[in-house]
């Protein structure tokens, strides 16, 4: 028989882990009842856009440094970026080489990794660092000292990420990396930085009918089952089991001032919330 | 037209579009090719083997060493009762699943480091997740044989799972999902039991075994106890290449080969 480790050491809770089986529900219910420690409630989470803002060069991604800069010294921020147009043109040639999800996973990456290099070399004379997922423990440091750090947004899932449901293009990607990192911190803030005012009811590129949706719960924008969203749908579906991040918030980088306003706590852009305040 | 910056393009089938457009997601699909046909992934269970110790572990490598002139394996390594010791105080320091993902994968990091040291006269080493990715060809055309951390390197951007904290996708998971991107000849997960079951045999005598069934059948019987992680049967739901999973009993002497060489030993979950 396995060893045991010693009950006296043990809760009831820790007993019945050590003993059970963990896909047991009345064991799962029980460690819902634990309490939550917010690692970092001070940090906000701000994701820059790949395509959106990185791709557009310095008349874009240049007002979006000067605020960051500007907020240093009154917000905690942790800037992952998002991939973009060589995203695109990657997962393109290796779905036509016949290649699986883990492997563009892998090349997607690297994609958003370039694009926060390319931030770090933006934001280096202010002492930002970048920090790759291994290097995660140290970023408290940095965040105490410096105010920000960089991370690429894709989540470091290799070639372990998941198929979706249809096509072939990886599901989580850097707005959902960006998420969980916000709720493992359980982060004051989950900010993406795109080049729209948030969530329109069309898309305002091809559509010019299209009206801008301030605030939405994330159970009405499942239930309208669009064909096009402003965020990877792997986020809304996890907002719906997070314990700490209860409502996201989209802003438009090309607009100077909004991201500041969505640090400073204001309702610009569209926030997407979490009618069910109880969470999972 | 407006006068915002422009995103400068590189040209590609994807240029332009959301990628979060469900007509241009469809629109990819497409064939995909096994990276490693001849590949068996073997998982050995944490707690169901390892924890045993040699009476359990050693029959067992002893066959996956009997095995390696015949076929390409690559194993995985289950944590075991020291991950759910450390759950249970990190549930009780309140913290996140991401944190307690991380954490319980260094419990199956040690094993995989113990079976990969066992192995070693052999040719198998130990690959981190880094060395999966760049290393495994290499090391399978040296020895056709590596030992890897049967948790999957998702660490803090685990998923925060539908009910409670517990990390959702455990070594049977990573194991699983090893095996579909590299399109594996099979997927052997060595338990302590010999498969699926109606119901649980030890308490009711009506059980019946099920050598094989698919996944939405048993999605639909919604047993109590299953000896396999639930969200593998999600990730089967969508494979495109490892369209089955085995469950076999690790403790029992040759069923492992029995496996390998195809036989229908333990349970078969089909996609």
């Amino acid at each position: 028989m396995p060893e045991d480790v010693s009950d006296a050491v043990l809760s009831e809770l820790g007993r019945k882990l050590v003993a059970g089986s963990l896909s047991d529900a009345a064991i799962q219910r029980a460690t819902a009842a634990t309490p939550d420690y917010a690692i970092l409630p001070w940090v906000n989470v701000v994701k820059i856009g790949g395509q959106s803002i990185m791709d557009r060069g310095r008349s874009a991604v240049g007002p979006v440094v000067d605020e960051i800069v500007a907020n240093l010294k009154r917000h905690k921020m942790i800037l992952g970026t998002g991939a973009g147009t060589r995203a695109r043109h990657v997962y393109s040639l290796a779905i036509d080489l016949g290649l699986p999800i883990g492997v563009l996973t892998v090349l997607g990456t690297a994609v958003a990794w370039q694009n926060a290099q390319m931030l770090q070399y933006l934001l280096a004379q202010h002492g930002i660092a970048f920090l790759e997922p291994e290097s995660f423990p140290s970023l408290p440091h940095y965040l105490m000292e410096r105010g920000a750090v960089i991370c690429q947004g894709m989540p470091p899932y290799k070639l372990w990420e998941a198929n979706p449901s249809v096509g072939r293009i990886p599901p989580q990607r850097t707005d959902t990396g960006c998420f969980l990192i916000a709720e493992v911190f359980g982060a004051r803030k989950m900010i993406y930085v795109k080049d729209e005012d948030g969530l329109y009811t069309a898309d305002p590129k091809k559509d010019v009918r299209a009206a801008h949706i301030p605030r939405i719960s994330v159970q009405e924008l499942l239930a309208r089952d669009l064909d096009d969203l402003v965020v990877e749908r792997a986020v809304l579906e996890l907002m719906l089991t997070a314990r700490n991040i209860k409502e996201i918030q989209f802003v438009n980088g090309l607009k100077p001032g909004q991201l500041t306003a969505a640090l400073d706590g204001e309702p610009v852009g569209t926030i997407i919330f979490n009618a069910d305040g109880t969470g999972a | 037209m407006n006068d915002r910056p422009e995103a400068q393009h590189v040209v590609s089938r994807l240029m332009r579009e959301s990628l979060m457009d469900k007509t241009l997601i469809a629109g990819t699909e497409a064939p995909v090719r096994a990276i490693l046909p001849h590949l068996n992934v073997i998982q050995i269970g944490g707690l169901s083997i390892m924890d045993r110790g040699h009476t359990a572990v050693l029959p067992l490598l002893d066959e996956i060493v009997a095995n390696q002139d015949k076929h390409t394996q690559v194993v995985g390594v289950g944590p075991g009762v020291r991950a759910r010791h450390i759950l249970s105080v990190g549930l009780d320091l309140g913290l996140p699943t991401g944190a307690l993902a991380t954490l319980a994968a260094k419990s199956s990091a040690q094993n995989a480091y113990m079976v990969s040291c066992l192995l070693a006269s052999h040719g198998f080493v130990y690959l981190e997740a880094p060395f999966i990715v760049q290393l495994l060809p290499a090391m399978l055309a040296a020895s056709r044989g590596a030992v890897f951390n049967g948790i999957p390197p998702y660490d803090l951007w685990e998923h925060p799972p539908a009910l409670g904290k517990i990390p959702p996708h455990g070594s049977d998971a990573g194991s699983y999902l090893v095996g579909e991107v590299f399109g594996a000849r099979s997927i052997i997960l060595l338990k302590d039991v010999d498969g699926l079951y109606t119901a649980d045999p030890k308490t009711d005598p009506d059980a019946r075994f099920i050598p094989e069934i698919g996944v939405a059948e048993l999605m639909r019987l919604q047993l109590d106890t299953l000896p396999i992680e639930p969200v593998v049967l999600e990730l089967l739901a969508r494979a495109k290449l490892a369209t089955s999973v085995r469950i076999v009993n690790g403790l029992k002497a040759g069923n492992l080969t029995r496996a390998l060489a195809g036989e229908p030993v333990g349970t078969l979950i089909r996609a």
